[in-house]
């Protein structure tokens, strides 16, 4: 039986871009779960309804598997749900008038429900993450040094890292390589080389761009609102 | 020239100026402390402040950090509930026989202290509390180093004194994105990093009970791990003297101490 994921990330309040990914998964075969990671709100629109869609989705939609994202931190920060500081990271790069946009953008009365959605899933051999194990706001790439991404998987103790921060959609697969270590103590010494494990890290997108995963032949699909959907053309193992 | 570096020495004076004392004999001056200077051990104002007279440059540990911000630990870095009741009693009692002036100088320590390609840090230059262990997956090792902008990572917080030498090393990555429909493949050679552990002066955890350290020559780049025997007896009596629990002093004398070794050495707290 065909089984995939549909993983989509930064819609901050688009309720019209989430409904359009919606009637596109219900064309796609074999989609069984939809994970939401997270930036499902932001500054620039009212967020109110795409929040009450996910917290309340109709019979016939796939059901969001939702976490939260480096917005939400910044929107619970800023009300005081999250530790004891401010949004300040969002103030530093934005300024004010963005978190108080944020503020406005999203009714207190979805601040419970955000509060708790959780940091991130594991899910067969796989981390679906906002950003990575470190940090809500690490910004993985295809440029970021292998091997801060290999220690991003060894936190998680993953094979496969989903991830949407940067907003790219890229497969970024670990094939070969190794490392030697030499280690001397009081007892001696001893050496071994470590092998890079084939694992991969893989951006999602934002927005209206999404990526669906097949769990069976590890193939990752990188879509856009109303593309068409091909198992061979973006398909990537 | 040859460098001494030294961790650890939880408020063993015994231990701390038997330490000094070698030293002191093989004629090196230059001292570097990679913190926790006080916590669960009985003499943490004389420790401080005989670390204060000779003006020995150091990096503020985790058990430093915790005396003066509060317990900042969560109970994730202990094993069991029975080690982390210990641990906040030695806790309090720290906190309660240090003078002012010696918790002031643990404010004013720096998390790491750099010289040139050269970081010296409690834990790891991510936190005070993050364990760097002989056997922590290399690549995420090397990592550690590499963030950090060194070429020799000088750490403590193990209790575990050892050299390692990451080399040799490569990563194949292949990647596709959706500008790119033929796979993209290279290779990344690594560099060649060193992280160095000078475990513990005053509470080893190595196997033996005596007091470790490292010495350090910056030409050479040679590491030597160096064990001094001390007085364990006179530690455990002030142990028990100060009415501190008495396991303190029973690990001490048996040179391995299993109770508040962290199960996920990898955690980082992040309370």
């Amino acid at each position: 039986m065909i089984e995939r994921w549909a993983l989509v990330s930064g819609l901050k309040g688009d309720l019209e871009t989430y409904e359009l990914i919606q009637r596109d998964l219900k064309k796609a075969r074999g989609v069984t779960a939809l994970f939401v990671l997270g930036d499902m709100v932001g500054p620039e629109r009212n967020c109110d309804a795409l929040l009450n869609r996910l917290q309340n989705p109709r019979r016939d939609e796939l059901q969001p598997q939702c976490i939260y994202g480096w917005w939400e931190e910044q929107l619970l920060t800023e009300q005081g749900l999250r530790g004891q500081q401010k949004a300040d990271a969002l103030r530093l790069n934005q300024g004010q008038e963005a978190v108080t946009a944020l503020l406005n953008a999203v009714d207190t009365y979805h601040l419970k429900w955000l509060s708790s959605l959780q940091f991130g899933f594991i899910e067969l051999d796989c981390g679906l993450i906002h950003g990575s194990s470190a940090d809500i706001g690490d910004n993985l790439t295809p440029e970021t040094s292998p091997l801060i991404l290999i220690d991003r998987l060894t936190r998680l103790d993953v094979n496969r890292l989903f991830t949407a921060h940067s907003t790219k959609q890229f497969h970024l697969e670990l094939t070969g390589g190794g490392l030697d270590s030499q280690v001397k103590d009081l007892n001696g010494e001893s050496q071994y080389q470590q092998k890079v494990s084939k694992q991969s890290i893989i951006g999602i997108g934002a927005g209206a761009n999404y990526t669906i995963y097949d769990i069976g032949s590890d193939e990752t699909h990188f879509l856009t609102v109303g593309g068409q959907y091909n198992t061979k053309g973006k398909g990537f193992a | 020239m040859k460098h001494a570096i030294i961790s650890c020495l939880h408020a063993n004076l015994a231990a701390v100026k038997a330490v000094l004392n070698d030293i002191d004999q093989k004629g090196i001056s230059d001292i570097t402390c990679l913190g926790d200077l006080v916590g669960y051990g009985p003499q943490p104002n004389e420790v401080v402040d005989l670390v204060r007279e000779r003006d020995i440059a150091s990096c503020q540990g985790c058990w430093d950090e915790d005396i003066i911000e509060g317990l900042n630990a969560c109970e994730c870095s202990y094993p069991s509930q029975l080690a982390e009741k210990r641990g906040h009693l030695a806790h309090e009692w720290t906190a309660e026989q240090l003078t002012d002036i010696n918790k002031d100088f643990l404010a004013s320590l720096p998390t790491s202290i750099r010289r040139d390609r050269i970081l010296f840090v409690h834990g790891s230059p991510n936190s005070q509390h993050e364990y760097l262990l002989p056997d922590m997956n290399a690549f995420a090792a090397l990592e550690r180093v590499e963030k950090a902008g060194a070429d020799t990572l000088f750490c403590g917080h193990t209790h575990q004194p050892y050299v390692r030498e990451l080399k040799n090393g490569s990563i194949r990555v292949r990647l596709q994105n959706t500008s790119n429909h033929n796979a993209e493949e290279k290779e990344i050679n690594l560099p060649m990093r060193k992280i160095v552990n000078a475990g513990s002066v005053g509470e080893p955890r190595h196997g033996s009970t005596n007091a470790t350290y490292v010495i350090h020559d910056d030409v050479t780049g040679e590491v030597e791990i160096k064990e001094v025997a001390y007085d364990i007896g006179l530690t455990c009596q002030a142990i028990i003297d100060a009415g501190l629990p008495r396991i303190f002093a029973w690990r001490l004398s048996h040179g391995f101490e299993f109770a508040e070794q962290a199960e996920d050495a990898s955690h980082v707290c992040e309370r």
